[in-house]
């Protein structure tokens, strides 16, 4: 761990952008280029950091009477100021485009984005720790930093930061205790990560129809959530034009509505169901991780007031 | 505080009542066990009513949920409305979504709802609301919605309760923002540069109590297939609108949202509400409000405004 007196950030950034790095830090809705930033506010960004490996629009080709691959991706960005658990998703969102079937578009971003990650300050939506998190979670960072007063602590995640870091003047080796710096948080929220088969039961009860009575099927929680990876794939001009992925969200009833007119989900309550089984269930079957960090923001922006905490509490039951 | 208390619990009396005989189920609001916020809930018994709770922090248009259960068979629907709500429930009776027979509305006078996104740890005490340990005022912290609201009165109702000091919002005449009406370049610039925030979760379309089509122009792909739907058919439906999420495209989706508001909105700002990026939805479809009643002198007890526009006289 090394230590550093002042504004480490502002340093790390102009050193990375001397380096062609693009650097990005957190606004209130989403990170913006450090050039454009005026302060750097502490707690979560409305969107998460996933556009940055899966934009929310990506062109894969253009097309007329040629056909032409959109080159993939290179360009060397930094994350600085990410929070625990959008870094802790990356690593999920990893298991769904690197495992198995390897995603091109998403590898290259995901190898030229340096991953930043500092200390947060949870907020009454976080329930991060029932999945094993704390706002002192390095995983799915390449550095971390702890902020304390005027120092800053910092801690080597991956070979690329340690890389990085050796190149930054001021750092001074510190063996600081670590427990002398971390701060313990009282989560009000939390969940019971061990509710397979609880799910596995409960998949016809009629719950789900009471719940989704608040759910308006739009599509804030899958956008908004870090770990959510659904696309579509989208031919934009007929006879000249691009195709691209764009994000898709399984609570829109188009999400699964098949050509021949079939809609295996066609009631609201299954769409919003299935949001639950996929994060704790489906995903704990198939990759072996849950999906869901703990961030809080489809609790803290649902526009139905529907609470994941308070239905997985009920699933329990 | 203590007058508030007593007339929501004369609200609850008075809806067991009705459940009783006279309506059978009630939409209502419960607040949500872990944060300051009340959602909408349905009362189908008259031992629920305790759970009802009426409050600046209700999020949801009853309207809405009033749409989506209105096919029950028989009996009446209550429901309880604020003023914006009711204007939304008068709406969708005027377009026939809705049979003004089928639906009890118990009106209650309304101070606005308080934006907690405004707070970081809200708290609410003995009728003061506290942001941790600071005290805040109300009055500071509404929705624009709210604090901009034309008639905090229920329009349509079959009885009121005056529950809250009602909030009188600006007048029409100080409608008018910089942002709709000031320059054209900076304008463009502005809206630009909340078009480019949108995510096009369509919470705003989701959440309006006006936006009840069940297929909407911006979805990429028609619901309205069935097996005999031909190929070439479903190939030859128009697409105005994909997945691309420009700043322009946004902007196209949001005006085109609008339009088809016009002489409709009932200005209860949900839209804006449920955006999660805080776009101000609302201000277009204030301005187009204002359009509708100055340039074509609509009035909103007429037919619906667009049947109306046939009628209009040339050179009006």
């Amino acid at each position: 761990m090394f230590v550093y007196e002042g504004e480490f950030i502002k340093t790390l950034a102009e050193k990375l952008i001397s380096e062609d790095y693009r650097v990005y830090v957190p606004d209130s809705r989403s990170f913006i280029e450090y050039e454009k930033a005026k302060d750097i506010p502490k707690g979560k960004t409305r969107k998460s950091i996933k556009e940055f490996l899966l934009p929310q629009n990506e062109v894969l080709i253009r097309y007329g009477k040629w056909i032409e691959e959109v080159p993939l991706d290179r360009e060397k960005r930094a994350l600085i100021g990410v929070n625990p658990c959008d870094a802790k998703a990356v690593t999920l969102l990893d298991k769904i485009y690197l495992e198995g079937l390897m995603d091109p578009y998403y590898q290259t971003r995901r190898e030229n984005t340096l991953i930043v990650s500092r200390n947060c300050e949870p907020n009454n939506y976080c329930f991060c720790e029932s999945f094993g998190l704390t706002p002192f979670s390095t995983e799915g960072s390449d550095i971390f930093l702890i902020e304390k007063g005027e120092r800053t602590y910092i801690i080597p995640v991956t070979s690329r930061g340690e890389k990085i870091l050796s190149s930054i003047d001021g750092l001074m080796n510190t063996d600081v205790d670590e427990s002398s710096i971390i701060v313990q948080h009282n989560f009000s929220r939390k969940v019971n990560p061990d509710i397979q088969d609880e799910l596995r039961k409960k998949f016809d009860d009629e719950m789900w129809k009471r719940i989704s009575l608040n759910c308006i099927s739009c599509g804030t929680c899958t956008f908004l959530c870090p770990t959510c990876f659904c696309f579509d794939m989208l031919d934009e001009g007929e006879k000249e034009g691009f195709r691209y992925r764009a994000w898709d969200s399984c609570q829109f009833p188009l999400y699964t509505l098949e050509s021949s007119s079939h809609n295996p989900r066609r009631e609201k309550w299954q769409r919003l169901r299935n949001r639950f089984y996929d994060k704790f269930l489906y995903t704990v079957e198939s990759k072996g991780e849950i999906f869901c960090v703990g961030c809080g923001r489809c609790i803290e922006f649902c526009p139905g007031g529907i609470d994941i905490t308070e239905i997985l509490a009920e699933v329990e039951k | 505080m203590k007058k508030e208390e007593s007339k929501i619990s004369k609200i609850k009396d008075r809806v067991a009542k009705l459940l009783e005989k006279d309506v059978s189920v009630f939409i209502a609001y419960e607040r949500m066990p872990f944060e300051l916020k009340d959602r909408l809930t349905i009362i189908s018994s008259p031992k629920e009513v305790d759970k009802i709770s009426v409050s600046p922090f209700m999020v949801g248009s009853p309207a809405r949920m009033l749409l989506e259960i209105g096919g029950i068979d028989d009996g009446k629907i209550g429901i309880i409305a604020r003023a914006c709500d009711t204007r939304a429930i008068k709406q969708l009776i005027k377009e026939g979504k809705i049979k003004r027979e089928r639906v009890y509305i118990m009106g209650i006078t309304c101070g606005g709802m308080v934006n907690t996104r405004k707070l970081r740890s809200p708290r609410f005490e003995n009728g003061r609301l506290y942001d941790h340990d600071r005290e805040v005022h109300m009055k500071d912290v509404l929705y624009d919605t709210c604090s901009r609201c034309e008639d905090p009165l229920p329009v349509l109702y079959d009885e009121v309760f005056d529950v809250f000091d009602v909030f009188e919002g600006v007048s029409k005449a100080d409608e008018s923002t910089e942002e709709i009406e000031g320059d054209r370049e900076k304008r463009w610039s502005y809206w630009m540069g909340e078009m480019e925030k949108c995510i096009r979760c369509y919470a705003c379309r989701s959440a309006c109590p006006m936006c009840y089509c069940t297929e909407c122009l911006v979805d990429p792909i028609n619901l309205a297939v069935s097996p005999f739907t031909s190929a070439e058919e479903k190939a030859s439906y128009p697409r105005f609108l994909g997945k691309t999420i420009s700043a322009e495209d946004n902007l196209f989706y949001h005006i085109i949202r609008v339009l088809h508001h016009a002489g409709r909105c009932a200005d209860c700002g949900e839209c804006e509400r449920a955006c999660p990026m805080d776009i101000p939805i609302r201000e277009l479809e204030r301005k187009m409000r204002e359009v509708v009643r100055d340039v074509f002198g609509y009035d909103d007890d007429e037919i619906p405004f667009l049947a109306k526009l046939d009628m209009i006289p040339e050179g009006r």
